[in-house]
Order: structure tokens, then C-alpha cells, then sequence
């Protein structure tokens, strides 16, 4: 039974198409889940709000005098793409570098998770056991001077199974995995990925307005490029570093949509926190009962039992 | 029974006549409308454009860069080739891109700025085929890409359009899902107007 079961346990979870999802999905994150490439997307969020904000402020005060209501009514006027994505940003920023500082805060946990064997092999891991557990059954009964060589390895199987999440360090890894996934629950969605396609296109309108506006109006105000990026170095900043900020951030969008489905898909199989014990829990079944069965003749007796409640024409091939 | 014969002789050689004509004036019209594929050079000339649909439909993407006021319109220009060619493929160069992600591939279009970098169209895998039936185009472009931002975007599809055989200017149109990547859902629309050149 535990045999069978260990091997129809990934089949029941749909592990083997599952599985290999996760496998992609901690392969398609890899790219950005370091430190370094997580700090430089918040570097460039905050660049674009140091930009924002002086743009609104003191290039605004430049352009259209100090910030009276209809000061603020005249550059609105003059420059609508910048105030509309200005006003936008508001509700961007936030929202990005909440889910920047989420991933950020998950990083030992996807590296945690990261360092599981290839998840495409977690089907294999149950269904191998099951099989071999099967098999020196099989072979321990049919062949009875087998039985103390079955008996013995077993036990060993058991004892591999159980000391196996100790070995990957299940223990640790899994549940950091599972907090991962529950962490990215609310970004690794279909509706989340939209709502980051849409800022992007935001930031794209103001970028534009920032870079064919508001530059153009400060150099006919009179100012040279330089003085314009001496006086206003937060907005040149963000308008020099926008195509980085698009070399940056568009792949990491794109793996966050790709990764959509395999997010479900992984989702889908049981808690990762019980991992560990879908290998403990067996090998403590499997070392319980090849101590407990006895020598060969009993579990010969054991099986005949069994067998007999059985009509005689369908084990005639067992005996 | 010889005048019979000799009266009846011309209106035979004028039915006959009549009916080899109405034959090959059935025949030609059936040939000018039967599909005939158009091999060669879609010059792209001004009036073509592109535009991006966001997910669900009913927004388009606005590009900054736009010559147009209405900055979901980018307009494209012809490129080195002078347009699309069917029959053969035009692929990006090597490097297809240069540091920053622009797009080099200029061949079918000059690389055109949308949203700050700017893209290039080729075409892989698949040289379009396009046919005309009357004044109707219909064929495929497999294998369009748009390359942006060290990225390519499969941009293929069916193509519908019209053509006017003494003019040859035609229209191609068509919209291509886009599946995977930073625009997955997003749709692109094209619209290619000119002259066809074969």
C-alpha cells in the first residue's frame, strides 16, 4: 500500500506537470532575485520620484513662477503629460516600491527554495522510493532466502527517506519556500502584471514629457544643457537613465508575466511546509514495517491471508 | 441544299464568332479575379503606422515620440529596402541591437523611437506571402517581428488589404497578439500603405 501509494502520490498532486512549472519559475526569477539587481530597480525608482518632484517643484517654479494656484493652473496647462503622470506617480511609487521591498524582503527565502534539487526531480523522489519499495517486497516474497537481504534494505530505504529533508535541508528551505509563495500571492497575478504594464506606460508618457517639455522649455528659457543638468540634476538624471530604466525593469515585467502560470501551478501542490514530512512520514511507515513484519514465513502467512480473500482465479498467478 | 449551306455559313462563323468571344471575355475577367500572388517590394510610405493595444482592448498605448498628435499613432518610414518584401526573408543584423536596446534592424523600416528606445521590424523564419484577388489582398506575415529593447516581439499574422492594380498603391493591415514577455496581452496593430513594386 505505501508503496503504491508513494508512487501515485505525484500522479494525485499532477507533480509532473507542476513540478517542472517550478522548476521554470525559480529559473525565470533568477536573473533579478540578487541583492544588487533588487537595489538597483529601488535606485531607479528613486531617481524617477527625485525627478518627479523637482520637476514639479523647482522646475515648475522656474517655468511658471512661484507656486501659486495659478501658477500651478498655467504650467498644468503647459505641460499636461508631466503634470498628468506626475499626479499618476503618486499612486506608482508607492506601489512599486512595496513590491520591490516584498521581493527584497524574500530573497533567503527564494534562495532557500532555490537550493532544493531541480523541482522537476520532486515527482521522482516519490515515485522511485515507491517503486523500489515495491519491488524488494516483491522479491523478498517470492524469493524467501531473499527475505533478511529485503528486510535489510528497507530499512535502509526508510532510513534514506527519512534522513532525505535533512539532507537538503527540507526542513529550513521548505517552509522558506512556502513563505515565498504566500508572499508573492498578491503580485504574481494576472491582474498585478496589467497594473505594472499600465505604470510603464505611465512612466513612458512622462519620461517623454520630461525629455520633449519640460527640457525644451528650460533651454528656451535660456539655460544650456549643462546649467540645466547643474540646476536640475534629479529630472536630467531620470531622463538619462530612462532607456537603462526600460534595459532594466521591461525584462523583469516580462518575467513576472511569464511566470504567471507556473506561479499557479506551483500554488497548486500541496503546502510546501509539508514536503519534508511526505518523505519522513513514509520512511517511518517503511522501517515500522519491515522490523515489525518478522522473517519470511510470517509475511509469507500474512500474505496468503490477504491473498485468500481474494477469488482464487485472480491470484493463481501470485502463488 | 448549296444555298441552304451557303446561307447558314456566316451565321455560324458569327455565332462561333460571338461565343469564342464571350469565352475569353469570361476567361480574362475570371483570371483578373482569380488570387495571384504579388512578389516583391511593399514600399512603406507615409500613413503607415503602428499601434499598441493594452490588454482587454479599448486603450492604446501612448508613445511620446510620436510625430503625431495623437501619440497612440507611430508612424513608420520606409528603410533601407524600401519597404516589405514578400517571397524573402529580411532579417535583423548582428548585432540586432546596439547598448542601449535600440533596434538596428533597418531594413524594412528606419528604427523608429517608441517610448525612448527605438525599434526596428524584420522579418524570420517565415518571408510573407501575399496574394491579390481584384482589388483584395490576403496572405500571411508569419514570421514579422518587431525588435525593441533587446527584445523580439513575433508580430506575424493574417494580413487583409486592398490594391489598386493601375496605381499599385495598396493597404495592408492587420493586428497581432502579443503572448509572453514585459507586453504580454498587449495587441499590435499595423498599417502599411505605398506602392507595390514587383
Amino acid at each position: 500500500m505505501l508503496g503504491l501509494a508513494l508512487v501515485l502520490m505525484p500522479f494525485a498532486f499532477q507533480m509532473f506537470g507542476r513540478a517542472p512549472q517550478g522548476a521554470n519559475m525559480i529559473a525565470g526569477f533568477r536573473p533579478y532575485m540578487t541583492t544588487a539587481r533588487l537595489s538597483g530597480y529601488q535606485t531607479e525608482l528613486r531617481e524617477i520620484d527625485a525627478g518627479v518632484k523637482e520637476g514639479g517643484s523647482k522646475v515648475s517654479a522656474a517655468l511658471s513662477g512661484p507656486p501659486t494656484e495659478a501658477d500651478q493652473r498655467r504650467f498644468a496647462a503647459s505641460f499636461p503629460d508631466f503634470v498628468a503622470f506626475e499626479h499618476q506617480w503618486t499612486g506608482i511609487y508607492p506601489d512599486m516600491s512595496r513590491m520591490l521591498a516584498t521581493i527584497r524582503l524574500n530573497l533567503g527565502n527564494y534562495e532557500a527554495v532555490a537550493a532544493l534539487p531541480n523541482f522537476t526531480l520532486f515527482p521522482w523522489f516519490f515515485v522511485a522510493p515507491g517503486a523500489v519499495l515495491l519491488g524488494v517486497l516483491a522479491l523478498g516474497l517470492l524469493q524467501p532466502a531473499w527475505w533478511r537481504v529485503s528486510r535489510r534494505a528497507l530499512v535502509a530505504l526508510g532510513l534514506g527517506l527519512v534522513l532525505a529533508p535533512a539532507v537538503f535541508q527540507m526542513f529550513s528551505r521548505a517552509p522558506a519556500g512556502g513563505r515565498m509563495m504566500t508572499a508573492f500571492k498578491t503580485i504574481e497575478t494576472r491582474a498585478r502584471v496589467e497594473r505594472i504594464q499600465g505604470y510603464f506606460g505611465d512612466m513612458a508618457v512622462g519620461q517623454g514629457a520630461v525629455q520633449l517639455e519640460l527640457v525644451p522649455a528650460l533651454r528656451r528659457s535660456g539655460l544650456s544643457p549643462a546649467e540645466v543638468a547643474t540646476r536640475y540634476p534629479a529630472l536630467t538624471t531620470f531622463d538619462r537613465q530612462w532607456s537603462h530604466i526600460l534595459n532594466d525593469m521591461t525584462p523583469m515585467i516580462g518575467a513576472m508575466s511569464d511566470n504567471v502560470a507556473n506561479y499557479r501551478a506551483v500554488a497548486a501542490l500541496p503546502p510546501f511546509a509539508l514536503f519534508p514530512w511526505f518523505f519522513v512520514a513514509p520512511g517511518l511507515l517503511v522501517i515500522g514495517s519491515a522490523t515489525a513484519v518478522g522473517g519470511p514465513g510470517r509475511a509469507r502467512r500474512v500474505l496468503d491471508a490477504r491473498l485468500s480473500e481474494i477469488p482464487s482465479s485472480l491470484v493463481k498467478g501470485a502463488k | 441544299m448549296r444555298r441552304t449551306t451557303s446561307r447558314l455559313l456566316p451565321r455560324t462563323v458569327t455565332l462561333s464568332a460571338l461565343v469564342i468571344t464571350a469565352t475569353l471575355a469570361l476567361a480574362a475577367n475570371a483570371n483578373s479575379s482569380a488570387t495571384q500572388p504579388l512578389s516583391g517590394l511593399f514600399r512603406v510610405a507615409v500613413g503607415s503606422y503602428f499601434r499598441m493595444i493594452y490588454p482587454g482592448g479599448g486603450k492604446y498605448f501612448k508613445n511620446p515620440y510620436s510625430a503625431d498628435a495623437n501619440k497612440t499613432y507611430t508612424f513608420i518610414y520606409a528603410g533601407t529596402d524600401g519597404g516589405l518584401r514578400t517571397g524573402v526573408l529580411q532579417p535583423a543584423p548582428t548585432p540586432a541591437f546596439d547598448h542601449h536596446g535600440n533596434s538596428l534592424a533597418g531594413r524594412i523600416i528606419r528604427p523608429t523611437d517608441f517610448a525612448g528606445i527605438n525599434f526596428g521590424l524584420a522579418t524570420k523564419g517565415s518571408a510573407p506571402v501575399i496574394s491579390v484577388s481584384g482589388d483584395r489582398l490576403s496572405g500571411q506575415v508569419k514570421g514579422f517581428t518587431a525588435e525593441w529593447n533587446n527584445l523580439s516581439f513575433g508580430q506575424g499574422g493574417q494580413v487583409t488589404g486592398s490594391y489598386n492594380a493601375q496605381t499599385h498603391v495598396y493597404v495592408l493591415t492587420w493586428s497581432s497578439p502579443i503572448s509572453g514577455g514585459p507586453f504580454n496581452g498587449f495587441t499590435g496593430s499595423w498599417h502599411l500603405t505605398g506602392t507595390f513594386v514587383s
